[in-house]
């Protein structure tokens, strides 16, 4: 189904250019109906989209607290981010977690969309449907379930390694583990939705290049990884810079399952960001939100430019 | 002659496929179906055998205890209020926006829609603070308006309305404007019917999003009354050992479990009927990259 459903609703047959006339009336209205129709979007995004950012902006120059007056700062905010150690800890914590989760995705993804592709795979609708029942899950409801499932003492997942003979691994409880912990509950809930992206990008790749690599004699996994990947380039870096937004901002999952702990080793850059709001650190908070915005910008637009410059 | 009605790969799937596959769809149902089955345990068994299921021990005592012991009802009403408005002005306001944008050519058309896309790549966190504290200008902390009205018509749903509307073809517009349909009686009788599949999957992910939001909701609304179900979840913990002193581990972790399960089950349900709409949405929806 690559048809856009648009084109196949049927058109009425085109008018015959009787009416004509009738054009130069409402020709004003014509004129003046977009401005009518962007108004109520413009109205909510400006009250709660651009103000707010203009007002972060100036935020980020004070050492504002809440209340009482606030005090212009100049650059301090941000010479005293990049000069701490706690902060340069949240984003290496978040750039752990991007290696964790972000390359896995993509192997994974891109392998079950091929599969997921053939035709001729049977159960392909209940893969579907699977794959996806964690993404449209609640995250909190997730997570919880999370905190219980690799309890040290009592979780399952510890219970079932047992039976094997695994001792058991304080999978929240250390630093060696909450990472990798907490980055196998965003591959379990977000690898479906990246799986779903990268097969619509197979569907509009041509049959007639795999006939041609058919004949040349060319394997399978020769096929996939000289014709599949190349063709889906676009899509994949799109998915990767989609999971790179998704992975800096994450912060449900540590407030949930590990509340950054142990040791800092979960506190994420998005979840450091909240400890300014929570102390009332609004001043430092503000800069922190610029500086991970221009870092976030700057990895997206990275991804952007490898795709152009090899195309 | 095959090579003609071959726009898939056409080979049958090795067995090494199936088990890979086979494999995943375990490990992607399994957290949830052990949470939904546990929640039926009595609570020592969940965390003395979490690995077996006696169906002659089947019990409802974790979401008796848990209806009492934490406002969930409360967090349902409060949830499905936001659903309602916020979802009514998302559906209505972005496809008409989104239309403006896609067919008509306006004085600040370029730049308003730059500042979308470029909204589009910001952090949501960046947003927090500033709107925090416009809420408490307003007076809006723990009320309706603060959960319904900042992003009640998201950047991202007029993004994607914008690519589905750009695919209707103009002659459809002009032959209703010749028969003498008003503008927004081409949106509401030509585009929205045609648009329909996207419209399907834009309120899918529309409620799927407003129901698990849970960052602004927990720094805006986080008072009793006005907690989302989300927020009533991420303090269910505390919740049950602070209702009932001395609470155990079991107990604890079979009432949450039960309130995990209550809030996964109106989502999989929607999902399950609707998940042509969501898949095709989602489909749609990115196809542009």
């Amino acid at each position: 189904m690559t048809t856009i459903p648009a084109a196949r609703s049927a058109a009425p047959p085109p008018a015959a250019p009787r009416r004509r006339r009738r054009h130069g009336g409402t020709r004003l209205r014509r004129r003046l109906a977009p401005y009518v129709f962007v108004a109520p979007f413009l109205a909510v995004f400006f009250a709660f989209g651009v103000y707010p950012l203009f007002f972060t902006a100036r935020l980020s120059f004070t050492n504002w607290r809440g209340t009482g007056a606030a005090e212009w700062v100049g650059w301090d905010n941000y010479t005293y981010l990049l000069t701490n150690g706690a902060f340069w800890n949240s984003l290496g914590n978040s750039a752990a977690l991007w290696l964790l989760i972000v390359p896995i995705q993509m192997v994974v993804g891109v392998l079950v969309a091929v599969l997921l592709n053939n035709a001729k795979l049977k159960l392909r609708g209940l893969y579907r449907v699977a794959f996806i029942v964690p993404f449209v899950t609640p995250l909190v409801a997730v997570a919880q379930i999370w905190v219980v499932l690799f309890d040290g003492r009592y979780g399952a997942v510890n219970a079932l390694l047992g039976v094997f003979g695994v001792p058991e691994v304080g999978w929240l409880t250390t630093g060696a583990w909450a990472k990798p912990t907490l980055a196998l509950l965003f591959l379990w809930k977000t690898t479906g939705f990246i799986v779903i992206i990268l097969l619509s990008g197979l569907q509009s790749i041509d049959g007639a290049v795999y006939e041609a690599a058919e004949i040349d004699g060319a394997s399978r996994g020769r096929r996939l990884w000289s014709i599949t990947v190349p063709l889906l380039r676009r899509t994949i870096m799109f998915a990767v810079v989609l999971q790179t937004l998704a992975v800096f901002q994450m912060f449900a999952e540590p407030f949930v399952v590990t509340q950054g702990g142990p040791y800092n080793s979960t506190t994420t850059a998005g979840y450091y960001l909240y400890n300014h709001i929570t102390r009332a650190d609004l001043g430092t908070g503000a800069a922190n939100s610029f500086l991970l915005v221009v870092l976030v910008m700057v990895l997206s637009l990275g991804f952007v430019r490898l795709l152009r410059a090899k195309d | 002659m095959t090579a003609t009605q071959a726009p898939v790969r056409r080979e049958r799937p090795r067995i090494g496929s199936h088990v890979l596959l086979m494999l995943l769809l375990a490990a992607f149902l399994a957290p949830v179906a052990w949470a939904l089955l546990s929640a039926f345990k009595p609570a020592n068994d969940i965390i003395r055998s979490p690995l077996t299921f006696d169906p002659t021990r089947f019990t409802l005592d974790n979401y008796t205890a848990m209806f009492q012991d934490v406002p969930i009802g409360q967090g349902f009403l409060n949830t499905a209020i936001v659903l309602l408005f916020k979802g009514a002005i998302t559906m209505f306001f972005a496809p008409l926006a989104a239309f403006a944008f896609a067919k008509y050519r306006f004085v600040g058309r370029n730049l308003a829609f730059g500042a979308v896309l470029i909204t589009l790549m910001l952090p949501t966190i960046v947003l927090i603070i500033p709107l925090l504290l416009e809420m408490k200008t307003l007076g809006w902390v723990n009320t309706y308006q603060a959960l319904i009205l900042p992003g009640a018509v998201d950047a991202f749903a007029v993004f994607w309305m914008r690519q589905v509307i750009s695919a209707v073809p103009d002659e459809l517009l002009d032959a209703a404007r010749v028969d003498g349909c008003g503008e927004f009686g081409i949106f509401w009788r030509v585009v929205v019917p045609v648009i329909r599949p996207g419209l399907a999957g834009l309120a899918v992910l529309t409620i799927m999003n407003i129901y698990n939001d849970f960052v602004w909701p927990v720094v805006a609304a986080s008072s009793e009354r006005m907690a989302t179900l989300q927020v009533v979840l991420s303090t269910l913990a505390q919740n049950i050992t602070g209702n009932r002193i001395g609470a155990d581990y079991a107990t604890v972790t079979g009432e949450l479990l039960a309130a995990s399960s209550v809030a996964l089950i109106p989502l999989l349900v929607l999902f399950i009927l609707l998940q042509r709409h969501f898949i095709n949405g989602i489909l749609a929806g990115s196809v542009k990259g």
